[in-house]
């Protein structure tokens, strides 16, 4: 979970934003402390709490006094937001040289991509 | 937090006959965070930290532990705690005679979290301190280090004789408590990947010099290891600073000190090469052997992980 | 004094080091040379006086009690974050506090001898007339003094074996060694043990108390200024 790849606080952010945009953290939904992140992840607690207000000032996260930090309204939709607009770079783009190292053409991707759209669909609840 | 940092030493330097077990040491640590001096055995971490606490002596420079000289001055002392590896306890100590000792002179202590620890660690606490096995040992040590709630407290290679269980759960309760009860903590260690994650603060000690000082989170991903074709890997890395380089044949894997970005990614992709994260005890290691030079033998990085 | 009383309370966590101990060594001596001098008696007539060194025994152990306290105590004292000075003082007290009580009831087990006539059996182990014809302060003092300087010389020594190691030690006792050989050959040469003896006969109590008592303050201090530099 927790990686060398990049500092640990972002990978904390990155964490709690995916579970913002799966709907596991719905919106109004209270986050575990960064004291329960800090025992769960075996992370020092000062860089938990760092990821977290990493999002509080993003205001995806808002604290309740005395209580703790709630999903912020309309968190999920602007990380969607954020994240089409990174689809591309992030997915497509290397998909796309990777296909083409492969010698996959732009048809047979479509196709790949329908079929694989398929099996979601059909695994689907 | 005081203004006044808690541990700061100022061309510290100490010298064993013709050895300089310190070299120049300058650092100032502020309170309230998780610090790690890592290095290799024998690199200075121990003659560091006992002068810090005022039990060794320096040859040269200063220590102030929240702006006084620690050295036989008791109210700064017991503000510290330093438990050593190879810690003496009078003769015909018992576990809990060790512990009512500490009870005495830390004024946090918490009986509670030092019962708990026993519980943890299955320490016998009627037994022999001579009569423990090393894992038990180091328990007691751990304990005290612990339960003391010392404002400023140094774990010099807490692990060593602790079994990778021990460990796990010397870790967790440190966090644990840490975020309870914020204090400052110094951890020193060579291996440093099982602490890495705890660690907000790094200090590396090489030779008696201090090669590392900086934050955690700026060196996790500060550096990233090229793998592929060789002619490919140095037309990528470019003028990026590279602090370790491997050959095998055609292939190399270069490690380079940089932040890569989406770009520069891309660009590694299509060039068919590999990219990894170096890890901490790696950037460690390689820091280490490039303070020393090229041509290090492989003994030397061997000793290291 | 705060952290100077939590050394001497941290010296007394196990109650054998300074108190089980010396009691037992002194019960043990006491026993055995009251067998001893019954088995005299039983053997020959009532008449004579029979003394014993008997008391001494547990001075000896306070050496060892001495040299233990630097070797074992004062390392972990440091990791207590206690100063060199007030786990001097502390134990330097504690003991002193220890050897005093020790000494006074070794004048009020003198005192019973007396009157017991030796035991019922003309038998001296606490009160041996020299020290004893001298009045309750001196002969406390006496016992006291001899006490402290056996600890001394024990804590002495280690502090000078934590300063300097073995070569440290090596050192001190060859150095002693000559001093020793040389104070003989100059007093055989120079045919003085005459007069050395006769000197040596008018010693009092009292003197003894002064003389230890001088010898122990000076290792006092040298252990001070010794342990001040020295590392665990």
């Amino acid at each position: 979970m927790i990686d060398d790849s990049k500092p640990i606080f972002l990978q904390i952010a990155e964490l709690i934003e995916n579970d913002i945009v799966s709907g596991v953290l719905a919106e109004e939904a209270q986050v575990p402390s960064t004291n329960e992140f800090a025992a769960f992840y075996r992370i020092n607690p000062a860089t938990a709490a760092k990821g977290v207000n990493r999002l509080v000032e993003n205001g995806l996260l808002y604290k309740k006094r005395g209580i703790g930090m709630f999903v912020a309204h309309g968190a999920r939709d602007r990380l969607i937001e954020a994240r089409r607009q990174h689809f591309s770079k992030q997915y497509i783009q290397p998909l796309a040289a990777e296909a083409q190292k492969l010698g996959i053409g732009t048809q047979e991707l479509i196709e790949m991509i329908q079929a694989a759209h398929g099996q979601l669909s059909g695994k689907e609840v | 937090m005081t203004n006044a940092p808690a541990i700061q030493a100022t061309h510290l330097t100490k010298k064993f006959k013709d050895v300089r077990a310190l070299d120049d040491v300058n650092l100032s640590l502020e309170a309230g965070r998780i610090y790690g001096l890592l290095g290799r055995n024998g690199a200075g971490k121990t003659t560091l930290m006992s002068i810090l606490t005022g039990q060794g002596f320096a040859t040269d420079g200063s220590v102030k532990i929240f702006g006084h000289d620690p050295f036989e001055h008791d109210p700064t002392l017991a503000r510290t705690c330093f438990i050593r590896e190879s810690q003496k306890y009078p003769d015909d100590f018992k576990p809990w005679q060790a512990f009512k000792a500490a009870s005495l002179f830390y004024e946090n202590w918490d009986e509670d979290l030092a019962q708990d620890l026993v519980a943890a660690f299955k320490l016998p606490l009627k037994r022999r301190i001579k009569k423990l096995s090393r894992g038990q040992l180091s328990a007691v040590g751990v304990i005290i280090g612990l339960a003391s709630r010392a404002e400023i407290t140094f774990f010099d290679e807490p692990y060593l004789g602790l079994d990778a269980v021990a460990r796990q759960i010397f870790y967790d309760r440190l966090v644990e408590d840490f975020a309870e009860f914020p204090r400052t903590i110094v951890l020193s260690s060579h291996l440093i990947d099982e602490v890495a994650n705890l660690l907000e603060h790094v200090v590396v000690i090489d030779g008696g010099k201090i090669i590392v000082d900086e934050e955690a989170d700026a060196l996790r991903g500060a550096a990233v290891t090229v793998t592929g074709n060789a002619e490919a890997v140095t037309q990528f890395i470019g003028g990026y600073p590279v602090i370790h380089r491997d050959a095998l044949g055609s292939l190399a894997s270069i490690s380079i000190r940089a932040t890569l970005s989406e770009a520069e990614r891309q660009q590694a992709r299509q060039l068919g090469l590999e990219l990894t994260p170096v890890s901490l005890q790696q950037l460690v290691v390689r820091s280490a052997m490039g303070a020393m030079g090229e041509g290090t033998s492989k003994q030397n990085v061997e000793a290291m992980k | 004094m705060n952290r100077i009383i939590q050394v001497a309370r941290m010296q007394l966590i196990n109650k054998w080091t300074f108190i089980g101990i010396p009691l037992l060594i002194l019960g043990a001596s006491f026993v055995f040379t009251m067998a001893i001098f019954w088995l005299v008696r039983q053997a020959g007539g009532q008449s004579e006086v029979t003394y014993s060194g008997g008391a001494q025994a547990p001075m000896w152990y306070f050496l060892a009690l001495g040299i233990q306290s630097l070797t074992l105590t004062f390392p972990f004292s440091q990791a207590m974050s206690v100063s060199r000075r007030s786990f001097y003082l502390g134990t330097l007290a504690l003991f002193g506090l220890c050897a005093l009580l020790l000494s006074s009831f070794y004048y009020l087990m003198g005192l019973v001898e007396q009157a017991t006539n030796g035991w019922w059996l003309n038998g001296r182990f606490f009160a041996l007339e020299w020290v004893a014809e001298n009045n309750w302060f001196i002969q406390i003092m006496f016992y006291f003094a001899l006490m402290v300087l056996l600890f001394m010389i024990g804590f002495w020594v280690s502090t000078i074996y934590l300063r300097w190691r073995t070569t440290g030690l090596l050192v001190f006792f060859i150095g002693l060694g000559v001093l020793v050989l040389g104070t003989v050959f100059y007093m055989t040469l120079g045919e003085r043990w005459g007069q050395f003896w006769s000197w040596a006969v008018t010693w009092t109590a009292g003197g003894v108390v002064l003389g230890a008592g001088a010898v122990a303050v000076l290792m006092a201090g040298a252990s001070y200024l010794t342990l001040r530099r020295a590392s665990a």
